[in-house]
């Protein structure tokens, strides 16, 4: 596939000079914005939604029509649900595991529903979205849920060098691999082929259903793993931490270049966009520039990429 | 990722040398409200303003689109880089403000909460409205005296995540538990921030409970659709529609008699008084029993034990007194 | 022609009819105030809206597309009614302006998708975010309250003492769109477009225009659904509309319209709408918290596909639609 190879090229450079610009920008009309404790402070905020939309790019570069609308709602399910066991008297050493294990479980759900039920993915998402939001909220009837160990705030507020814990910890690690694995291995060479042509991935040999079905499982499991950051974060669970994930972390993975049909971009370009999408929240507020701006000016920068995406191409052929 | 740092650290150095020269010539007072685009806070602002004038600092009004306690975090957590001097938050999640606290002590800011507080998290006072037991109790009793000791009521709250409104809500349960036995309370709906699903949920509680005879408008985001609810199913002087509304909103309400009275202070006093505590706050001057505020009709009293700076009683509006009101 | 309409009103609509009954005789079992007019009256009146703006979606998805923003389209239109009406403009003039607000923003999504070539699920996400930035703008803060009742009195007065008038104006709504659909050129290059682009692009169908025409209908229906939300509640809030999509989307495809397009059905998504009400209604009279009626329109939403899929390959088919 060398013409999308180096659309994505082209993409992460689009992608660069515009978050370079956005710095820049800032810089410039307000100095005191480049302080070393931005990094901080957009490193410890992009850190859930860059968990959540790794999970997202898997599922939308997987194809079929691929979409999950419930991260949000596992998110705040998982964070709810492991709280609930431990206050039910599960080890506290256990939350970690728990978090992510809820988390795929419910991502699975999500699996079976569109790989073996044949619900499209938007509408069966939309459908646990619906579910465990509600859940979250039902269960707790919207109070939060303190108790979580002491041992694990550090790790959701401590900084190394200026960089968040979990952000060393979990989000670098979780975008390399997911990087390597889908660069140099047969499955992540499967997840770009059905992606990008399933009939004919099927017909070779790939196991589509059993890759969608992981995928799902995988963005579960990245979900329980933003749900255990807001842990460690907070100290309590709360049934509405995932608020609106499910629009940003697809807009955060279409704006880093992943094709919404499946089959092309790459997650180095996602986390890029995190971290732009953050940065520009923060930039706006440090600027004082009202935060109901905040939500058009992202929705404008991911018609506007999208809108150059479409014409660049076409002034080249 | 290896050229984004580099960029990243020489804009830095760049900042080490331009911040020096950008200094602020007023000292800075910031309130961040639950949410923002509301009356409620709207007016906050407005007194805000006014106190910023009259105290020489400059102020800064910036909160979340959605009443969502991380987005919320992320605001404070910006103006605590920014330096801001003082810093006056109403928590919508009383734990979610713990992380940022410590980090303004050691940049020296000052961070308090107003309107709405979290009291274990080390803030330096607490700017409130009328203690959460006088707005419950006003309400409360005001409304028994209106439908009788024996009356079956509702609420139809906002976010049910709000620890202010469930604090009321808690207040009221506690009241009616204690010294009105025979009145029974209905299980809190909650209509998130919109009207229409409030006014639905107010509906179908009428009709659930038709010997219903109080209804109690918890956010004052709920209250248009409780008044809008009982004028529609044809309830006015069945049901006595109530909350924490201000004049504004529940005016047309109050007037049709869909809503017997509101409880509420003046938002823009509250406003004015939270940017007056934050020019103390950032001067070092104490906190007395009773204070003078320039500008404010009465002294404003402290309790020590509490950290609390009390605006006073809260108003009860009814259709005698409402028109006297505009905010 | 005929067996097509007869094929349109299949299972589905049936098994949502017979599930709506259903729940009312439990509910009416399980709470005495449940048949009674008045709670029947809020069902409907609480439908009003979801009705309009389900079937300006049920146009959408039959194309194949996806409109997120239909809500924000809602809310903005509100605003200029609500403002006409405070300038004491005529109702009518205000009733009229909320369908051509809608139409223009439904005209601006559509070319946005269209001419941008930009998938509808990303455009109308970008647009969500943008729309809504422009209501906050708009209302600068303050919400418009206590408005006239001047178009409550037009549209909220009720015929024959029950049925909301609105509804002469939702049923002839309905009628159009079922003539449209099945009687005109219009309706068979939608469904045309829906089911096999391509394919009708050969066939000399203008796929471009089709495609934007099915934006402005959506639109302009939820103009109109902004002119029923003003003459029910008589303020606009910063908030209006943020739940409206998404209950909506789940409402047309309960309905059975399908989101890959080419099937439409106008009587389900009525349906649709109606039993997420009656659901929504019954358990909150029967005692169930409020924060647990996501959790039931998330359930009947996968209950109803999955039976129907599992039916579809004859596992349960009985359990499905049960005896005739």
């Amino acid at each position: 596939m060398p013409r999308s190879t180096t659309s994505t090229a082209l993409k992460l450079v689009i992608l660069l000079v515009l978050f370079a610009a956005i710095v820049a920008a800032f810089g410039l009309y307000q100095p005191r914005f480049l302080q070393t404790s931005l990094v901080s402070t957009v490193l410890q905020f992009a850190s859930m939604l860059a968990l959540v939309a790794l999970g997202q790019a898997l599922i939308v570069l997987a194809g079929g029509a691929g979409i999950d609308l419930s991260v949000g709602g596992i998110v705040s399910l998982s964070a709810i649900l492991s709280m609930m066991a431990l206050q039910a008297g599960a080890p506290p050493v256990t939350l970690p595991v728990l978090a992510v294990a809820i988390g795929a479980l419910l991502g699975a759900v999500n699996g079976i529903l569109v790989t073996r039920i044949r619900i499209l993915p938007l509408i069966a998402t939309l459908g646990t979205l619906f579910v465990y939001g509600g859940l979250a909220m039902a269960l707790t009837a919207g109070g939060s849920l303190s108790g979580v160990p002491q041992w694990l705030v550090p790790f959701g507020r401590g900084l190394v060098g200026g960089v968040p814990y979990h952000f060393l910890a979990l989000v670098l690690p979780a975008y390399l691999a997911a990087a390597v694995i889908l660069t140099f291995t047969a499955w992540g060479r499967w997840l770009y082929a059905m992606g990008y042509n399933e009939r004919s991935a099927h017909l070779v040999g790939i196991r589509v259903d059993r890759i969608r079905f992981f995928a799902y499982c995988l963005s579960g499991a990245l979900s329980g793993l933003a749900a255990l950051v807001s842990l460690a974060w907070f100290g309590s669970g709360r049934p509405n931490i995932g608020l609106n994930l499910e629009l940003e972390s697809l807009a955060a993975a279409l704006l880093g270049g992943i094709a919404i049909t499946g089959g092309s971009g790459g997650v180095i370009g996602v986390l890029i966009a995190v971290l732009m999408i953050v940065t520009l929240k923060t930039g706006l507020q440090f600027v004082n520039v009202s935060t109901v701006w905040q939500v058009g000016i992202v929705g404008a920068l991911l018609l506007l990429v999208l809108l150059l995406d479409f014409l660049i191409p076409r002034r080249r052929a | 990722m290896k050229m984004l740092k580099s960029v990243l650290a020489a804009t830095v150095a760049l900042a080490a040398l331009a911040g020096a020269a950008h200094a602020q010539d007023k000292p800075r007072v910031a309130f961040v409200p639950q949410l923002i685009g509301i009356p409620y806070f709207n007016s906050m602002e407005e007194g805000g303003k006014k106190a910023a004038e009259a105290f020489g600092v400059d102020f800064i009004y910036t909160g979340p689109v959605d009443a969502n306690p991380v987005d919320q975090l992320q605001i404070v957590q910006n103006l605590v880089n920014q330096g801001v001097e003082a810093i006056s938050i109403s928590i919508i999640d009383a734990s979610a403000i713990a992380p940022v606290v410590a980090d303004a002590k050691a940049k020296g800011l000052k961070l308090f909460t107003s309107d709405s507080d979290a009291p274990d998290s080390g803030r330096d006072v607490y700017v409130a409205q009328a203690s959460d037991q006088g707005l419950g109790e006003t309400l409360i009793d005001e409304l028994v005296k209106r439908v009788g000791e024996d009356a079956k009521i509702g609420f139809v709250s906002g976010e049910a995540t709000s620890s202010n409104l469930n604090a009321w809500i808690k207040i009221i349960q506690d009241r009616v538990k204690e010294k009105y036995p025979k009145v029974t309370l209905l299980e809190p709906q909650f209509a998130g921030g919109s009207s229409d699903r409030a006014a639905q949920l107010a509906s179908d509680l009428m009709t659930a409970n038709p010997d219903l005879k109080g209804l109690i408008a918890v956010a004052s985001s709920t209250c248009p659709g409780v008044g809008q609810a009982i004028e529609s199913a044809g309830k006015v002087g069945q049901v006595v529609g109530t909350g924490y509304c201000s004049p504004n909103t529940a005016r047309s309400y109050i007037k049709s008699g869909a809503m017997g009275f509101t409880v509420l202070w003046d938002p823009a006093a509250l406003g004015y008084l939270t940017v007056w505590a934050g020019k103390q706050l950032i001067d070092g001057k104490p906190f007395v029993a009773s204070n003078e505020v320039p500008g404010m009709d009465h002294p404003i009293p402290y309790d020590e034990k509490t950290g609390i700076l009390l605006l006073g009683d809260p108003t009860v509006f009814t259709a005698e007194n409402v028109d006297s009101f505009n905010f | 022609m005929g067996a097509r309409i007869a094929g349109s009103i299949g299972g589905r609509e049936l098994t949502l009819l017979v599930a709506g009954l259903v729940a009312m005789a439990i509910f009416a079992v399980l709470s005495p105030v449940y048949l009674s007019a008045g709670n029947l009256y809020q069902v409907v009146r609480n439908s009003v809206e979801l009705l309009v703006v389900g079937l300006g979606l049920t146009f959408v998805l039959a194309i194949g597309g996806i409109d997120v923003s239909v809500g924000m389209v809602l809310g903005i239109a509100a605003i200029a009614i609500g403002n006409l009406l405070l300038a004491g403009a005529d109702p009518w003039v205000a009733a009229l302006a909320g369908p051509l607000v809608g139409a223009a923003l439904g005209a601006f999504t559509g070319a946005v998708i269209v001419f941008g070539r930009i998938p509808a699920i990303v455009a109308t996400i970008g647009l969500l975010g943008v729309y809504r930035t422009a209501i906050f703008a708009l209302l600068g803060g303050s919400w418009l309250s206590g408005l006239p009742s001047s178009l409550s009195d037009i549209f909220a007065a009720r015929i024959g003492g029950f049925l909301p008038a609105s509804y002469i104006v939702i049923l002839a709504a309905y009628l159009a769109a079922f003539v449209v659909l099945r009687r005109t050129p219009f309706g068979l290059h939608l469904l045309a477009v829906g089911n096999a682009e391509e394919r009708a692009r050969l066939a000399g169908v203008a796929v471009r225009r089709v495609r934007l025409a099915a934006y402005v209908v959506s639109g302009t229906l939820c103009g109109l659904a902004a002119t029923f939300y003003i003459a029910n509640y008589r303020n606009v809030e910063m908030t209006v509309g943020s739940t409206v999509a998404l209950d909506a989307i789940a409402a047309v495809v309960l309905g059975g319209t399908s989101i890959l397009g080419g099937r439409a059905s106008l009587l389900g998504t009525a349906l649709g709408v109606l039993l997420i009400r009656v659901l929504q209604n019954g358990f909150t009279i029967v005692g169930l918290p409020s924060l647990w009626q996501p959790v039931v329109t998330g359930v009947l939403l996968l209950a109803a596909l999955s039976l129907e899929r599992l039916a579809a390959s004859g596992g349960v088919r009985r359990l499905a639609f049960g005896a005739p």
